[in-house]
């Protein structure tokens, strides 16, 4: 382990060995290492996940719960916009499969996909941050700011949103429309497509009515999945743009060696994706009366 | 040995697309970059050769960075960073999932369910922020970086790696080779994985930008090897000395182009791959 946990809290050497021994004892860290796994274990499900080494005496449920919300907020958002973006062009690829738009489309989809989403984070930071100053250059609310009513304070938060969800979208759409487009592509294939057209339905509603709700049972399974990697963008994305949320907490809390925070934000955010996923799963089974869970 | 297809196939197949002539360029392009990277760098990436933040000009392009490093050379070395990880990694990634996929999906039974049973688990927790995890607790030191970025990715293959296995397993020539006497084991290896071999040499190159992407990542966090120069360290750098209020825009414009074109070209010959080795993305009729 790169640091004494003890060591780094009594900071080098500044302490009297007495204290040392005292917070080594309160810490539980002189007990041997399954001992101190059951103990925390057992805290975390009581929700106490310890002090934080560097912002003690605050502790680590205090710093999650003030910067959960911000990156449930910033996840939450771009979610919606990721999926939507990138189902809309899948659904466009899809019906002009094969012509020039598709084409172009997925080309530009493909060349995105493969940026590395914290040097987007960047560069779009740069370009529209700096440059042409449209966005803040980073955190949740211009800082130092007073706000004239609730409404005022949600426009700045968005404001300040704007850039991360765009960052989070642009690189994350490219896999959803892939698989839209596939998945309408095998849709319209099947046979109640050919009978909708041959009852004389206009394009679109063939289209929206009866292909897309039957393909939009696995882009459920799919934004379930694709989760995580929103998760892990947010952690990027934060870092780059300063952003207050449980991401920015844990580049911080590596930068300090403060793994209490470490431990409980890592946590936090697998019990989140674990969540996710089991809302996804029962929205299937609703969405799909075939589905019975037994 | 029965192959679906045949290697030089499937090399034919690369190259005539579009897609997969772009790709391989791309590949092979920064293979020579790190190849041949002290003879065409100007400078010893390593040595300060002049004042930091200097601007570009003739003797140096690209200019300087914080220490004084000429950013050039550190641009042409980082491509063997990439290389280095990229394969490693995928390789190892690879190897741990074939050999579970293949055993799981062959010899099927409690094996299989607690096995896949741990993949899941695998799969649905997001890797990226365990791979930060690690790399903060264990040290930066590039095999580190290497072994955690296997580690983590090798469950994708194995489920694709036993599904294949348990189609291929119920053909007439499993049969035949165990009523033959062919050990186990030789079958798993001599006959059922030559035949996936197109999918997951697809799959491994899609590995390698995964893996290269990763190795960015977490050397943009911070915790890289220093001791080694790689784009996403340069990014770090930038990152932390404020790079762009200094109007030292190539500092970062750079390293993540070069980022992206090395992803993009194993993408588009992954990608290119995958369609010649998987019969469901083939054109439809």
């Amino acid at each position: 382990m790169p640091g004494d946990p003890a060591r780094i809290l009594a900071n080098e050497g500044m302490l009297p060995k007495e204290a040392v021994d005292t917070l080594v004892r309160t810490f539980n860290l002189d007990r041997p290492y399954h001992e101190q796994l059951v103990s925390y274990l057992v805290n975390a499900f009581r929700g106490d996940f310890g002090f934080s080494y560097k912002y003690y005496p605050t502790t680590v449920m205090e710093l999650l719960l003030t910067r959960l919300p911000w990156t449930i907020l910033l996840l939450g958002l771009a979610t919606i916009t990721t999926s939507i973006f990138g189902i809309v062009i899948g659904l466009v690829c899809a019906w002009k499969r094969e012509s020039k738009t598709d084409v172009a489309a997925l080309s530009v989809s493909i060349f995105i996909w493969a940026i590395p989403y914290f040097w987007l984070a960047m560069v779009l930071l740069y370009l529209f941050g700096y440059i042409f100053p449209i966005f803040p250059l980073g955190h949740g609310v211009t800082v130092g700011a007073r706000h004239g009513g609730f409404v005022e304070y949600l426009g700045d938060v968005l404001w300040h949103l704007a850039l991360p969800v765009i960052a989070i979208t642009l690189t994350g759409y490219a896999s959803y429309s892939l698989i839209t487009r596939n998945t309408m592509i095998e849709t319209l294939a099947e046979d109640y497509v050919l009978t909708a057209e041959a009852k004389g339905l206009s394009e679109r509603q063939v289209l929206l009515r009866h292909a897309a709700r039957n393909a939009l049972l696995p882009l459920v399974t799919m934004i379930a999945l694709r989760l995580g990697f929103i998760v892990s963008g947010a952690i990027f994305t934060e870092t780059v743009f300063s952003y207050p949320g449980v991401g920015l907490l844990i580049y911080e809390s590596i930068m300090y060696q403060d793994f209490p925070v470490l431990q409980g934000a890592f946590f936090i955010l697998s019990v989140t994706v674990i969540v996710a996923n089991l809302t996804a799963d029962v929205l299937y089974s609703i969405l799909d009366p075939r589905i019975k869970y037994r | 040995m029965f192959k679906g297809i045949s290697q030089s196939e499937i090399l034919r197949a690369v190259v005539a697309t579009k897609k997969g002539k772009i790709g391989l360029t791309l590949v092979f392009f920064f293979i020579f970059m790190a190849i041949f990277a002290d003879l065409l760098s100007p400078y010893n990436p390593f040595d300060r050769v002049g004042p930091p933040f200097a601007a570009p000009s003739t003797k140096h392009p690209l200019g300087l960075n914080d220490i004084g490093q000429d950013l050039l050379s550190e641009l042409i070395h980082g491509a063997r960073v990439s290389l280095l990880v990229g394969f490693a990694a995928a390789s190892v990634r690879t190897l741990i999932g074939l050999l579970v996929g293949l055993m799981a999906g062959y010899f099927g039974g409690a094996l299989d369910d607690w096995t896949m049973r741990f993949v899941d688990v695998l799969l649905i927790l997001p890797s990226l922020p365990l791979m930060i995890l690690l790399a903060a607790y264990v040290g930066q030191s590039i095999w580190n970086i290497i072994l955690i970025i296997s580690l983590l990715g090798w469950p994708g293959l194995a489920r694709l790696v036993r599904s294949q296995t348990l189609t291929l397993r119920e053909r007439p020539y499993v049969e035949a080779a165990r009523s033959m006497g062919i050990t186990n084991l030789s079958i798993v290896f001599t006959v059922i994985f030559p035949n996936m071999f197109p999918l997951v040499l697809a799959n491994t190159v899609l590995d390698i930008m995964g893996a290269i992407l990763s190795e960015a990542g977490l050397s943009f966090l911070g915790l890289g090897d220093p001791t080694h120069k790689s784009w996403g360290m340069m990014l770090y750098y930038a990152q932390q000395r404020n790079a762009f209020f200094q109007h030292l825009w190539y500092w970062i414009a750079f390293p993540g182009l070069c980022i992206t074109l090395i992803g993009l070209g194993f993408a588009l010959v992954g990608m290119t791959l995958d369609e010649v080795a998987n019969p469901r993305l083939r054109r439809r009729v």
